[in-house]
């Protein structure tokens, strides 16, 4: 039987070249007969626009940014940027590193207060989000569509209002602390509103709920229902099925919420400003903030921005890789 | 099915004792922990803003008690004259918000869907970098644009003429908002797949015209929604638009809002709020609607499919 | 010897044009000042910057005005000419504190004029220097504090004022203010409102006694008797110097490291003891509606706190109480000014609208409304607790009658002898600046 020949047979698209210039070239010459070629640079041309745009608002303002860190002051005691690196300075930044490692760390309780808020709120979104979306995505039926809507409403219904409700109600005499006093639990109205962390992290859970539900929903909704099935059958319990099954294949998606939820969730100053306004419950975001504003801290400021960016840039390149590795398994 | 659950029967699914009452140990049972969860978190969810809205409609000058009803804050406040439609800040901050959200919405959407498209075809690493940066701009917190772009703007773009105003808050807007239309575009695309392009391109079509008249309508609900959420999404934003507001009028809502919750705050405030949710609400409602119509025929043209996105 | 003032803008503006290369018209010479090295914006300017280190331009610092020391400062910019026209169908800009000036007040200005107005607002002397820096913004009209006056005059963010377009302030304003010290033959500035600062409280929750016949009243913040519902400003300055003076260090502008360091304590004790919290508007507007019992106040805020009782009612308004310093010496006292911005559009416009505000009636007009005294000769203080204001009076409808500032508050009446003799804030050195900035980042990071 004759073999089938060698590559010279016309394929239907072009092959990925196994290796060598005189294989592409033969690729090449192989897929213009076919009219499915396209230049190397037209799929990468339409991110051009966009890309452009990114890295000029993007790498731009972050090189402004570290020359203001290793910059100076100027005379109305205003950051003055120094644009040549070969002058750049770290006094301001050996000035934030004492203030967080050296004698007298004030900046250190800060710090770990973040981390403390930004883990229980993360947890409580967690469990909490698993549960809502496991069920509407499982169980829900009928009224799935009516949760589906109110769930993803406060998407649209700006975060400004959700605190805006929680300020209101938790006055010292909004309607929280007259239902307490109506239901005899407290004599004096609680002042919800002033520097008590507890407030801070549900106004972050309340804050950041939806972007921890929908990845959840929009993957637990996806789920084949034979592979859940499969685990019955082989005698699991609903819990078992749940924890042996559900859990491990919902792992990307778990860790999809939890980057969209708690990356922001260090820069959130806004939220404890809100709800506090307390140096209590100051967070990282509030140094940044606060230093951004006042004189002669501009270079403070800059420098805070940068450990931020580079604490964050970690986590965000294993989410990134465990992502791509994901995407080419499809 | 009960008694095959009965505790001890060696056909009881899962383990060999369950204990607990009848419901619990029924495995086809209706999960009501999770629902009552469900239940009460959308109640937790919802209810303060029904009571927030409400309040805009006090006539009292109370933003924690309801007094009467009352348009005062929504018309005509005779005493201060700071309703929503009477306040001259206020009404320069409707517009305001008007126009950065349209801006934005025009130009940050076409940019994110040919970069959505790019990206999905294009492999290497050049294509991995440009999508870490996308990624990057979509989890940074935004405190870190806001002060980025100040930094850039008053210390080097203020010498070639851009300032710090609507112009600024454009441009930072545009920035932080790319990555919306990308991520949902590129989620739609990967249930696309590339047969419809070249069956179009084996009828004829060149490339660029397979693009325009096949992947483009076929992306149209993914557009639709992202022009929806980009719209939503700068409506609220006041991170960047507080460090890059210049003159007065550059103050939109969102900002009024931030400034006022915990300052003097009158339900003239509240009804700011409800506003901009009333806006972004009809916004997202004729985006569903208009998916709905260019999906038709195509599977999954349903709310389910467009939450998912 | 007396200048000229044109003489000394000849000199400034010889100075820029070698600076520069090439003549200078008018308008350059109001956008560059003579010393503004920083904001050159021609593209040659910034290449030639980038051989040169930055940090090198930064000048020398600058002479603090004080009462012992005043100051005269240079003559920067051009005076518009006498006589001349206000501009017609011009928008009059003006930057300013949140809530400091009464619209009505602007909108009757612009009725007289015929022109249009639209406010600015900042929350602090940074944010509003930093954005002015950049240049672009051309406010008419702005409302910086006394203490950084010599820096924007030399950055060219103020307009040397032309005092003929400004009688009513030599027929009107105190006589401590017809030659400032911060601003002698008042070349730049005229004083908008008069303040002191002292602590706001709820009578009803702390009689009077109990505050004025306490040995140290300020200690009585950090009485956890009053946890909770105890305030102080968002403002370093104020904050650190009323802790100062709580230990009985009575120089708001000390420089000594250890002084400063035992005012942080002092505040980062008021974490624990009381659960602070440090706001813009806590005395004005939350101790009114019971949310502070005690609350740092200037003057000017607890005399405008009727306006946000929950009640407007006479009872309403008897709740609230203000304190200052018995001893004069100790008191802080301060003014605010108004000056015509540098790159003006409408200079002549502002100009009047100085004037304006320097009227009698004008000026207390908006006293009624924002609650902040203006220096004028011929409101005499002790009358104040018994005149009412435009304000009240119009809101007839739906509060009860006050006057100017309530009798039982009548500590909150400003004399010209609190200028004389009391407290002022000066400038501090940026070592002193950096002192006291890191001190307040330490308590407003929490403990």
């Amino acid at each position: 039987m004759p073999e089938a020949p060698a590559a010279t047979e016309t394929p239907s698209r072009p092959e990925v070249p196994a290796s060598g210039r005189r294989a592409r070239k033969v690729a090449r010459a192989e897929a213009r007969k076919t009219s499915a070629w396209l230049p190397r640079w037209f799929w990468p041309s339409f991110t051009f626009p966009g890309l452009l745009w990114l890295l000029v608002m993007f790498i731009l303002p972050f090189y402004a940014v570290v020359s203001v860190a290793f910059g100076s002051i100027d005379r109305f005691r205003n950051p003055l940027p120094v644009w040549q690196p070969w002058y750049w300075t770290t006094k301001y930044t050996g000035e934030v590193f004492q203030k967080f490692f050296g004698e007298n760390a004030y900046l250190q309780p800060t710090f770990i207060r973040t981390l403390i808020y930004v883990g229980i709120a993360s947890s409580i979104l967690l469990v909490a989000g698993y549960a809502v979306a496991y069920y509407v995505a499982r169980h829900a039926g009928k009224r799935k569509t009516l949760i589906l809507v109110l769930l993803i409403s406060p998407f649209w219904i700006s975060y400004l209002m959700r605190m805006l409700a929680w300020v209101n109600l938790l006055e010292s005499d909004g309607y929280v602390n007259r239902t307490l006093q109506l239901l005899h639990v407290t004599d004096q109205p609680i002042a919800w509103l002033q520097g008590k962390p507890i407030t801070v992290i549900l106004g972050l859970v309340y804050g950041y709920m939806p972007y921890m539900i929908l990845p959840l929903f929009g993957f637990l909704d996806r789920i084949q229902p034979s592979l859940l099935e499969a685990g019955r059958d082989l005698g699991g319990s609903p819990t078992s099925t749940f924890v042996r099954v559900t859990l491990p294949l919902s792992k990307p998606a778990i860790l999809a919420g939890l980057v969209i939820v708690s990356l922001p969730m260090f820069g959130d100053y806004y939220t404890q400003n809100l709800l506090s306004a307390s140096p209590k419950t100051n967070m990282y975001g509030n140094l940044i903030d606060e230093a951004v504003g006042a004189s002669g801290q501009g270079p403070q400021g800059a420098v805070l921005v940068l450990i931020l960016m580079v604490m964050l840039l970690v986590p965000m390149m294993y989410y990134l890789r465990s992502t791509l590795r994901a995407q080419e398994g499809r | 099915m009960s008694d095959l659950a009965a505790p001890g029967s060696r056909l009881s699914a899962g383990s060999a004792t369950r204990r607990g009452p009848s419901w619990w140990r029924d495995p086809w049972r209706k999960p009501r922990i999770l629902a009552s969860i469900t239940w009460l978190y959308i109640a937790w969810s919802i209810l303060p803003i029904l009571i927030a809205i409400a309040l805009s409609f006090n006539a009292g000058r109370s933003n924690t008690t309801f007094q009467t009803f009352g348009l005062r804050w929504w018309i005509n406040d005779p005493a201060d004259g700071g309703a929503l439609l009477q306040d001259p800040v206020i009404r320069r901050a409707i517009l305001q918000t008007y126009i950065l959200s349209f801006t934005t919405m025009i130009t940050a959407v076409p940019l994110g869907v040919l970069f959505a498209i790019g990206i999905d075809r294009w492999r290497g690493r050049p294509a991995d970098g440009a999508n870490f940066l996308m990624l990057l701009t979509f989890v940074m917190p935004e405190i870190i644009i806001g002060v980025a772009m100040l930094t850039v703007i008053q210390h080097l773009l203020s010498k070639i003429g851009v300032h710090l105003g609507t112009g600024a808050q454009l441009l930072g807007l545009i920035t932080y908002q790319i990555s919306y239309p990308v991520i949902i575009v590129r989620a739609r695309l990967l249930s696309i797949g590339r047969e419809y392009e070249e069956a179009g391109m084996d009828l004829g079509a060149s490339p660029r015209q397979a693009v325009r008249s096949v992947l483009l309508p076929l992306l149209y609900p993914a557009i639709l929604a992202s022009l929806a959420i980009v719209f939503a999404d700068t409506v609220d934003d006041f991170v960047t638009v507080r460090y890059l507001s210049g003159p007065a009028s550059s103050q939109p809502l969102s900002l009024y809002v931030y400034t006022n919750t915990r300052a003097a705050a009158t339900p003239a405030v509240n009804a700011a709020a409800t506003f901009m949710m009333i806006s972004t609400t009809l916004v997202i409602v004729l985006g569903y609607l208009a998916y709905k119509r260019f999906a038709r025929g195509q599977e999954g043209a349903d709310m389910q499919n467009f939450t998912q996105l | 010897m007396k200048r000229h003032p044109r003489e000394g803008a000849k000199a400034a503006r010889e100075g820029l044009e070698r600076q520069l290369g090439r003549p200078v018209s008018r308008r350059d010479f109001l956008r560059y000042g003579a010393g503004a090295a920083v904001s050159v914006p021609a593209l040659s300017a910034i290449l030639a910057a980038c051989g040169s280190n930055p940090r090198t331009t930064e000048t020398a610092a600058f002479e603090v005005a004080t009462r012992e020391n005043p100051v005269r400062l240079p003559v920067i910019g051009e005076p518009i000419a006498d006589n001349l026209e206000p501009e017609k169908g011009a928008t009059l800009q003006l930057y300013n504190w949140d809530a400091y000036i009464w619209q009505h007040v602007i909108k009757d200005f612009c009725a007289e004029y015929d022109c249009d107005y639209e406010i600015t607002t900042f929350n602090n002397m940074e944010e509003a220097v930093g954005k002015i820096q950049t240049g672009q913004l051309e406010f008419d009209v702005w409302f910086p504090t006394y203490d950084q006056l010599g820096k924007f005059v030399e950055g060219g963010f103020i307009m040397p004022l032309n005092h003929s377009y400004i009688p009513n302030l030599e027929a009107n304003a105190w006589d401590v203010f017809q030659n400032p010290f911060y601003d002698q033959e008042w070349q730049y500035s005229v004083p908008y409102t008069v303040y002191t600062t002292g602590i706001a409280y709820r009578r009803d929750r702390i009689g009077d006694d109990e505050v004025s016949g306490a040995e140290n009243p300020r200690a009585l913040l950090w009485d956890s008797a009053y946890a909770d519902k105890v305030g102080v400003y968002d403002s370093y300055r104020d904050t650190l110097g009323f802790a100062l003076q709580k230990l009985g260090i009575n120089d708001l502008n000390t420089e000594d490291a250890a002084q400063i360091t035992q005012a942080k304590d002092a505040l980062i004790e008021l974490i624990d003891a009381v659960n602070v919290r440090a706001t813009i508007n806590g005395a004005y507007a939350k101790l009114p509606k019971g949310e502070y019992t005690l609350h740092e106040s200037w003057s000017g805020d607890i005399v405008a706190g009727w306006g946000y009782t929950p009640k407007y009612t006479q009872s309403d308004y008897e709740t609230l109480g203000y304190w200052s310093d018995p001893d004069v010496t100790k008191r802080p006292a301060d003014n605010d000014l108004i000056v015509v911005g540098g790159n003006a559009k409408s200079p002549v416009l502002a100009h009047l609208f100085l004037n304006w505000m320097l009227d009698f009636q004008h000026a207390m007009d908006n006293f009624s409304w924002n609650g902040y005294q203006p220096p004028q000769k011929q409101a005499d203080p002790d009358s104040l607790t018994s005149m009412q204001g435009l304000y009240s009076k119009i809101s007839g409808s739906w509060a009860a009658p006050i006057t100017y500032v309530p009798e039982w508050m009548s500590t909150a009446v400003v004399r010209e002898d609190d200028l004389a003799q009391g407290l002022r804030v000066h400038e501090l050195s940026p070592d002193g600046d950096q002192r006291w900035n890191d001190a307040w980042q330490e308590f407003k990071a929490g403990a």
